[in-house]
């Protein structure tokens, strides 16, 4: 039976109680979902502490994401999601009760790294983005520099925080980078086919620097689970219209998993000249962010195809959406925005990046009575525990955000008119990442020991 | 890695189908440069401007006609319906070449060969912008061409695993060459326009409008961009950059083939197409350098390409 909030419900949680378990203020309570948990005027009256010091003046925000193009099939969805956080923000009476939110979204595109100098020009109080992993080994080092927070919603390349930018400050990544991902289809891989299944692998995953760090991380994670072969890699360029070639050499080794990265409009022509060449009947594929073509594949070109696909920190329908209200509260208000036929992971990139900082202020308010400077802010945001409606998120002391995974296999659902996932498996981060300190290629090794 | 028998003509039918569509878009490139003299940049985006407008043509006849039927006829039908599509999104390229050549590139031709590099790509920017404006900066895409034709059985019919939408590119690819091939040499309008290649100012001596012919030429070249765009874009999706990499790869075609050669033009791409497959089968990070290294080749054993330029022979 589906369930309904009722009044009952809120008395039951209590008013105290409630905000205290998801950070203690109303811009809290209205990120993590719950702000209709709480009577009317409460949210507005909970807004972290007023005026002690904090001025009215609007808040400057920028958000560094693809807007346009292949790309923007991610980007536009961490915009949507961004610009929902800062709605909500905004109408639980801004952060610490005073200050609204002003949200300036630049294209990534060819130049990101002079667009995100410009928005330090401008004195923005705290940036937000990129989407590409190219783009944040440019701007983080940039970050340290300038002394002004960045939380990155995506640009998951596992070196960040490795090699690019190994001991930052200013610097902070939401989404579940790399590893995370790749970790998670590995192990989901051994749980759909089966480790003394799986003999030999493929991969066609996009030919830049993402792609490829999936694929190698792939490699080191699938080889350490199983005694898989890798019978074949293809690297297909981004956007590319023909990936015939690549599609035949899966058909001719017709390995036991084929491994994908591939992402947006690629994923739509991947399925659906995998599905003209019949390649479903000699392979099981298993892809980290082929969910985010979700609003895009076309339903014949999914019918028969065995897809399994990640949706890193956030998939819609886990909880099921009847059963969560903060859920269906996110579902409902992203699929009016345009642009959004269902939220993906990399909506959930925009969100919980606004919700991770504003969270991470409002904490910071509470403790120090006034608004805190750019290095306070990072101190709280290190080892920050906040909500949204995907669940709990930490940002780890490695400036890295940690939260549960998701993969399923990819169907279409008629009624949603977009691809869904089904019979989704949960991965906690404490399965997918390394801990804080060791390199993901020191962790996968460390697995035979 | 091992290749069977079956995988090694799937692959070579791949690089083959690549070639046709490349030689679709280089061949009007070609031809501009052979007869004109003119590097058009912007041959890319009349490419792509054909993917575009295309989808709004399959759309609308396949409203009109409907799903493809059952039986022979109905197939016929459909299929026949997709050649027209294709051929009235060519038709629609024509008007804007014309405009391109008769408004703009006239003007400069006797100036020095930078001045239409610039201007070729302020309109390529340009076209980049009336498609934004259009269509708007997301992907679109036509579902039922791909689909429906790939319903057709035909190499099943003789044991292969291989697209019929394919199979359909490589047929219809034959036939513009064909088609190509036939105007240039057995037509009056063929000839006058190798005329005007070999000779220009012979030509105008004995009456040829060398403003017309360029004209025709260059409205030429954008039916063939818009042809290409139009065969190209079903198994994939139109999007605002599609127009660079095709842009790029007929450079290396025409370059491979010789400057302004029909001829040229069709071996380089089917050379291209094929050597590029086969790369991605056996060395797949060789993909994108694979075009390069072919021409890097060519141009060191045989600087003028493999059929020199435009002449007595298309």
């Amino acid at each position: 039976m589906k369930r309904t909030t009722t009044d009952h419900d809120s008395e039951g949680i209590g008013r105290r109680q409630l905000l205290s378990a998801v950070g203690g203020s109303a811009v809290a309570a209205a990120l993590a979902g719950c702000s209709t948990l709480l009577s009317d005027g409460e949210a507005a009256d909970q807004g972290g502490q007023s005026g002690g010091g904090i001025s009215d003046e609007p808040i400057q925000a920028g958000l560094l994401t693809f807007t346009r193009g292949a790309p923007g099939v991610l980007g536009i969805q961490a915009q949507r999601g961004a610009e929902l956080a800062v709605q909500r923000i905004n109408e639980a009476g801004g952060i610490g009760g005073q200050r609204e939110i002003e949200l300036d979204v630049v294209n990534e595109g060819s130049n990101p790294l002079d667009s995100y100098n410009q928005f330090i020009e401008e004195g923005k109080e705290v940036t937000f983005g990129p989407i590409s992993s190219g783009t944040h080994s440019q701007i983080a080092p940039e970050v340290e520099k300038n002394e002004v927070i960045n939380l990155g919603t995506d640009g998951t390349v596992t070196t960040l925080y490795e090699e690019t930018v190994p001991d930052p400050t200013y610097s902070f990544r939401f989404q579940n980078y790399d590893i995370m991902e790749v970790v998670t289809m590995a192990r989901e891989a051994v749980q759909r086919v089966g480790a003394d299944n799986i003999s030999t692998v493929a991969g066609v995953n996009p030919g830049y620097s993402f792609g490829e760090d999936e694929m190698r991380v792939f490699t080191q994670a699938i080889q350490q689970l199983t005694d898989a072969e890798i019978v074949y890699e293809g690297f297909p360029e981004l956007g590319a219209s023909d990936m015939a070639n690549h599609i035949t050499s899966i058909n001719n080794e017709e390995p036991d998993v084929t491994f994908s990265s591939l992402w947006g409009g690629d994923v739509t022509t991947f399925v659906r000249q995998a599905s003209a060449n019949n390649m479903f009947e000699n392979t099981t594929v298993f892809g980290t962010t082929l969910y985010s073509a979700a609003g895009d594949v076309p339903a014949d070109a999914l019918a028969g195809t065995d897809i399994y696909s990640g949706s890193r920190n956030y998939y819609w329908g886990l909880p099921a959406l009847g059963n969560w209200q903060p859920g269906r509260e996110l579902f409902d208000a992203a699929t009016q925005q345009e642009g959004v036929t269902v939220p993906t992971a990399h909506y959930m990139s925009g969100y919980g990046a606004v919700t991770a900082w504003a969270t991470a202020v409002e904490k910071a308010i509470d403790l120090l009575g006034t608004y805190p400077s750019q290095e306070q802010i990072a101190q709280v945001l290190e080892g920050h525990g906040f909500f949204t409606p995907a669940g709990y998120h930490n940002i780890a002391e490695d400036h890295q955000g940690a939260s549960n995974s998701f993969a399923g296999q990819m169907v279409y659902d008629d009624d949603l008119g977009a691809a869904r996932l089904e019979d989704v498996n949960t991965y906690p981060a404490t399965e997918t990442a390394p801990p804080p300190g060791v390199t993901g290629s020191d962790w996968l090794d460390s697995w035979s020991a | 890695m091992a290749v069977s028998a079956t995988a090694a003509l799937v692959q070579t039918l791949n690089g083959i189908q690549f070639g046709f569509i490349l030689f679709m878009i280089a061949s009007g490139l070609t031809v501009i440069l052979g007869i004109l003299d003119v590097l058009n940049l912007a041959h890319g985006e009349l490419f792509s401007l054909g993917a575009y407008t295309a989808i709004g043509v399959f759309g609308f006849i396949i409203g009109v006609i409907g799903p493809p039927g059952g039986g022979v006829v109905g197939t016929v039908v459909f299929v026949l319906a997709v050649i027209a599509a294709v051929l009235v999104t060519a038709a629609i390229l024509l008007p804007v070449g014309t405009i391109f050549e008769a408004v703009f590139l006239r003007q400069i031709y006797d100036r020095d060969q930078v001045y239409q590099l610039v201007l070729t790509f302020a309109l390529l920017l340009i076209l980049l912008d009336v498609k934004k404006f259009i269509w708007g900066d997301s992907s679109i895409r036509t579902d039922a061409v791909y689909s429906a034709i790939n319903t057709i059985p035909t190499s099943e019919l003789v044991g292969l695993n291989y697209p019929t939408y394919n199979v359909f590119v490589i047929l219809v690819g034959s036939a513009v060459v064909a088609g190509l091939f036939w105007f240039f040499e057995r037509t009056k309008t063929g000839r006058i326009i190798r005329a005007t290649a070999i000779d220009r100012e012979m030509a105008t001596a004995i009456g040829v409008s060398t403003d017309r012919v360029f004209t025709l030429v260059f409205a030429l070249g954008a039916f063939l961009a818009g042809f290409a765009g139009a065969m190209a874009v079903p198994p994939t999706s139109a999007t605002l950059e599609m127009g660079t990499n095709p842009l790029v790869l007929s450079f290396v075609v025409i370059v491979i083939g010789g400057l302004g050669s029909l001829r040229g033009a069709f071996v380089g791409a089917l050379l291209v197409g094929v050597i590029r497959s086969w790369m991605i089968t056996l060395y797949p990070p060789g993909e994108i350098a694979a075009p390069f290294a072919i021409m890097a080749l060519i141009l060191l054993v045989k600087p003028e390409g493999l059929f020199g330029t435009w002449g007595e022979t298309a």
